[in-house]
């Protein structure tokens, strides 16, 4: 059984990493990408919900039973890093019925900017964070912003309204990170989503096409 | 070193919370019974806890465990393959089921990434080929064989962590402190030790468990849309 490269995103609550993943599985489903998503929640499977509904059920992206909701008892950091026993179990489960799958994404329940993913779980670790927290956040680091193999910041559009400067931020997020890649993006209006897609499709998926084609070669 | 302080260092491991299995997103439906207002305080916990050792825990899962270290011992390997499948089987509701070798699968990888024990290998490739589900307890029995532990000490460890695993989630739930959830442990030792006697010595044909109303509950919690814990 192939290992099925594997993205994880996470970051603190309600800073868009459901949406996030709205926006660039329709990038990577373009490209003819197969992806997964498994959701961790720390109260409700309503990401995992939504997601089905959007990505799966109104556009065909990928199958239904492909994204997975998976309760976390209320340890959202221990599910991805001490303990991913659960979400590697689903993992191999998938791996063994989908093997034409191209990426896993696993979505960490919202946290705190100390979380990382372990890495038996996931390959490449995005982390997002939104400007309405405040300019402070890459400045404050935290084992997510600084160790993540990409640093997302979110919700540009809302920058004059809380008083964030973008400016601080890309400077503190170059301080902390050296030559790691940020992106901001905007996810209500898909700016800078590509970026993303293009980061996970270089590094992590080495800019192979997408198994369906290679399999028609 | 004498083996009995190996034996005691398998049995730090392998129950403390630091060791991965993934138990600690469970709450056996506990949630609802809390979210209800079914379960109030440490006192209602404890009982329910009770029903649990006494319905379900000690006459089904800890006979399977206790069986598996016989059947070991036997080098009956198709006896331990019958005693997954009974175990499973006993196990009504689907996401206790799944959770269970979720759970049990991943113990016993994890076992094998450091022991090269032949039931490990033996029990993980059936696991592999489906001819057993990988069911928790047996998964804890052929792990804690593998870590040098007796059998006894096994069964206390399953029931022990079933209680800390049910306690530790009404704690993150707000009915129980911390002082409280130690008082209740202590309280529930003597539970723990007449479990452990009374299905030590049992066959897997007296194994059962009868407790439809916790499974009714637990159906319940499975189907909920919002909910902390997987049931």
């Amino acid at each position: 059984m192939t290992r099925i490269p594997r993205v994880g995103i996470g970051g603190p609550v309600g800073c868009g990493k459901t949406m996030l993943i709205e926006r660039v599985v329709p990038v990577l489903a373009s490209k003819g990408y197969s992806v997964s998503i498994i959701s961790n929640d720390v109260i409700s499977k309503e990401d995992a919900n939504r997601m089905r509904l959007n990505l799966a059920t109104k556009k065909g992206l990928l199958p239904e039973n492909l994204v997975v909701g998976l309760a976390t008892g209320g340890c959202p950091h221990t599910a991805v890093r001490e303990d991913p026993s659960m979400n590697l179990a689903i993992i191999e489960e998938m791996e063994s019925k989908h093997q034409d799958l191209d990426l896993i994404i696993i979505e960490s329940g919202g946290d705190n900017i100390t979380t990382t993913f372990s890495p038996a779980l996931a390959d490449y670790f995005i982390y997002i964070i939104d400007v309405a927290g405040g300019d402070k956040y890459p400045r404050k680091r935290g084992l997510g912003i600084e160790t993540a193999d990409l640093l997302v910041i979110n919700k540009i559009d809302l920058a004059p309204f809380v008083d964030a400067d973008l400016q601080v931020m890309e400077k503190d997020a170059k301080a902390l990170r050296g030559d790691k890649p940020y992106v901001f993006v905007n996810c209500k209006t898909d700016k800078g989503i590509d970026q993303v897609a293009s980061h996970i499709m270089h590094n992590v998926l080495f800019d192979e096409p997408p198994k369906a084609q290679q399999l028609k070669r | 070193m004498s083996t009995d302080i190996f034996e005691q260092l398998g049995i730090m491991q392998l129950s403390d919370s630091f060791f991965p299995s993934g138990i600690y997103a469970t709450s056996n439906g506990l949630e609802i019974l809390i979210h209800d207002r079914k379960i109030k305080n440490a006192t209602e916990l404890a009982e329910l806890i009770k029903v649990f050792l006494r319905q379900q825990i000690g006459p089904a899962d800890c006979v399977a465990l206790c069986n598996v270290y016989d059947f070991i011992a036997k080098n009956d390997f198709e006896k331990i393959i019958q005693t997954d499948q009974l175990l499973y089987s006993m196990k009504l509701v689907k996401e206790i089921r799944e959770t269970s070798t979720r759970a049990g699968i991943q113990l016993i990888k994890c076992i094998q990434s450091f022991k090269d024990e032949k039931f490990l290998k033996l029990y993980s490739d059936s696991i592999t080929i489906g001819k057993c589900t990988g069911v928790y307890p047996v998964c804890f029995a052929i792990a804690a064989y593998g870590l040098g532990v007796k059998k006894e000490n096994a069964a206390t460890m399953l029931l022990y962590g079933f209680v800390v695993g049910m306690i530790g989630a009404a704690l993150r739930m707000g009915i129980i402190e911390h002082f409280e959830s130690q008082k209740i442990i202590d309280d529930l030792k003597s539970e723990i030790v007449n479990a452990v006697q009374k299905n030590i010595k049992k066959s897997i044909s007296e194994m059962w468990q009868f407790a439809p109303e916790l499974d009714i509950v637990q159906i319940t919690h499975e189907k909920l849309a919002e909910k902390m814990f997987i049931t």
